[in-house]
């Protein structure tokens, strides 16, 4: 098993509880990055339907922080989104914060276990994502008791969910990756990426 | 140093998950007044003005979406329309006349001081916030207790009956829709005095059901649902009569009730602009609702009983 701090080079400062990825800067990043895209959410994605459902942006953006950032800091943006959901939409505090904390986690956890490179694989991360914040959410609600049997009104909402939501994954991949990439710390993996690519130099150096 | 990473990853890992579980169970389990609905409602009254600045900033490109989407389903929107209205017109001149001769029979009984949507205060709200789930159909409006708004007051757009007020701060309330499963409206069909109760389709988030009519009742599809002006309970809304709730799109035969499923007639997808029915302080509305508050459940109007125990208000001094 790997973990991204494995390759730091020696004398670096150890880690923090929030793992080698956190700094000052990027969890102002991801503070300000969710602020935006849950008001944005609930002023206006919620308000157009696509094929009788709402985009939901919140899992996406859950999910990518951890594919980004790592399992802590999924885990812990997750709780965090989860928590505004709950207070601004009056709902049950806690359930979102639940569903959303496990997405964050285990999208961190893959990149950390797999680093997982494809064009696909926000695709993928998104609609599994979503899949999981829906059936989650559905879960908790089965066990507090809320009356609605599953039907297939209820799937096909759920699968239609998930479909629409695959089909903005790659625009808020795209969105999440450009705001938090000047946040993140220099990660040794991906240096050893770029130095395979380019032959050990620099792209400045090669011209 | 890895197992220690690793040990404290999961520690914190657990720890939200803890706290999350312990949020869901104090919040499930206290009452309306307790400490996380306070801070909850508390959050709503900073976060309102908020939400209404980012509303009125972000409807150009709500706006843009919605245009896309009209553009697309105007031709046939249209078409269906023009039908619509030939066959309304037709039955705008059946219904003049017949509504002449009610208003002199209602005259002529003494009858015609009956509660109606004049009697309240609409308090016109914008909404801020939707709920983006398919297990809670709320949203969020810009007015609160400040404004006069309670909680249980009536909520209706241009198109029909909306939902109603369930929480609420001082500068914004949230407003679970008829859609919603913790809703319930005694409601009559349009054409015919049976009235039922009518409820979320469960399992049919965007379908409604109305139950418990008598098993003669006359139902069609295509017929009207109103608002009965009855409530099925103490702690329940008086909605005013005959605000329009849905449509009729199929009737269910069954032994002892009949029930039909409705359409409901306001776009709840699309809500920009609501209005709030508020009872002023012993208004007319105010008054009939403190009545129905303090009644036993047996003098209540109950379900399936057509036309019995509505509660019509007869005016001050009538």
């Amino acid at each position: 098993m790997s973990s991204v701090w494995e390759g730091r080079a020696r004398g670096a400062r150890p880690p923090g509880i929030l793992g080698p990825s956190f700094t000052a800067g990027l969890a102002l990043r991801i503070a300000v990055l969710s602020l935006i895209l849950v008001f944005f959410q609930e002023g206006v994605v919620s308000e157009v339907p696509l094929f009788g459902v709402s985009v939901d942006l919140t899992p996406l953006l859950v999910a990518f922080v951890g594919l980004i950032c790592g399992s802590t800091l999924g885990a812990v943006t997750g709780f965090a989104v989860g928590l505004l959901v709950d207070l601004a939409l009056v709902q049950t505090l806690g359930i979102t914060s639940l569903t959303f904390t496990l997405i964050g986690y285990w999208a961190g956890r893959l990149r950390e276990l797999r680093d997982p490179q494809g064009a696909l694989v926000p695709l993928v991360v998104g609609a599994l994502a979503s899949a999981a914040a829906m059936i989650g959410y559905s879960l908790v609600e089965f066990l507090l008791g809320v009356d609605a049997p599953v039907s297939l009104d209820l799937l096909r909402q759920i699968v239609l969910g998930v479909v629409v939501n695959t089909v903005v994954a790659l625009p808020v991949w795209a969105l999440v990756r450009r705001s938090l990439e000047g946040g993140l710390p220099d990660d040794p993996r991906r240096r050893r990426r770029r130095a395979y690519t380019t032959g050990g130099l620099s792209p400045l150096s090669r011209a | 140093m890895y197992d220690k990473t690793v040990r404290r990853r999961r520690a914190l890992l657990a720890l939200l998950v803890v706290l999350s579980l312990i949020l869901l169970t104090a919040y499930f389990g206290e009452a309306a007044g307790g400490g996380l609905h306070s801070v909850q409602r508390g959050f709503l009254t900073v976060l309102s003005p908020i939400q209404d600045g980012a509303n009125k900033a972000l409807k150009p490109v709500r706006d843009a979406f919605s245009w896309i989407s009209d553009t697309v389903h105007a031709k046939s929107e249209h078409k269906q329309l023009v039908g619509q209205v030939d066959k309304l017109r037709r039955e705008l001149i059946a219904d003049q006349t017949e509504r002449a001769a009610y208003h002199e029979l209602l005259a002529l009984y003494h009858l015609d001081h009956q509660l109606s949507i004049n009697d309240y205060h609409p308090v016109t709200a914008t909404v801020v916030a939707k709920s983006p789930n398919i297990w809670y159909s709320t949203v969020t409006i810009d007015k609160g207790e400040a404004a006069g708004v309670r909680i249980n007051d009536p909520v209706v757009n241009d198109e029909g009956l909306v939902g109603k007020v369930t929480q609420i701060a001082s500068d914004g309330a949230q407003v679970s829709l008829i859609t919603d499963s913790t809703v319930g409206v005694s409601a009559r069909l349009g054409a015919t005095a049976a009235t039922g109760i009518l409820q979320p389709k469960v399992g049919e988030p965007n379908d409604l059901l109305l139950q418990y009519l008598p098993a003669s009742a006359q139902a069609n599809k295509g017929d009207y649902v109103v608002t009965s002006g009855t409530v099925s309970s103490g702690d329940d809304s008086l909605y005013p009569p005959g605000i329009p709730i849905g449509q009729v799109t199929s009737v269910n035969e069954e032994s002892a009730y009949r029930s039909v499923n409705v359409h409901p007639l306001a776009d709840l997808h699309n809500l920009d602009v609501v209005q709030v029915l508020t009872a002023a302080q012993n208004s007319a509305p105010a008054r009939v609702a403190n009545v129905t508050a303090n009644l036993p459940p047996g003098q209540l109007a109950t379900q399936g009983t057509a036309g019995s125990g509505t509660l019509a208000f007869a005016g001050p001094g009538k």
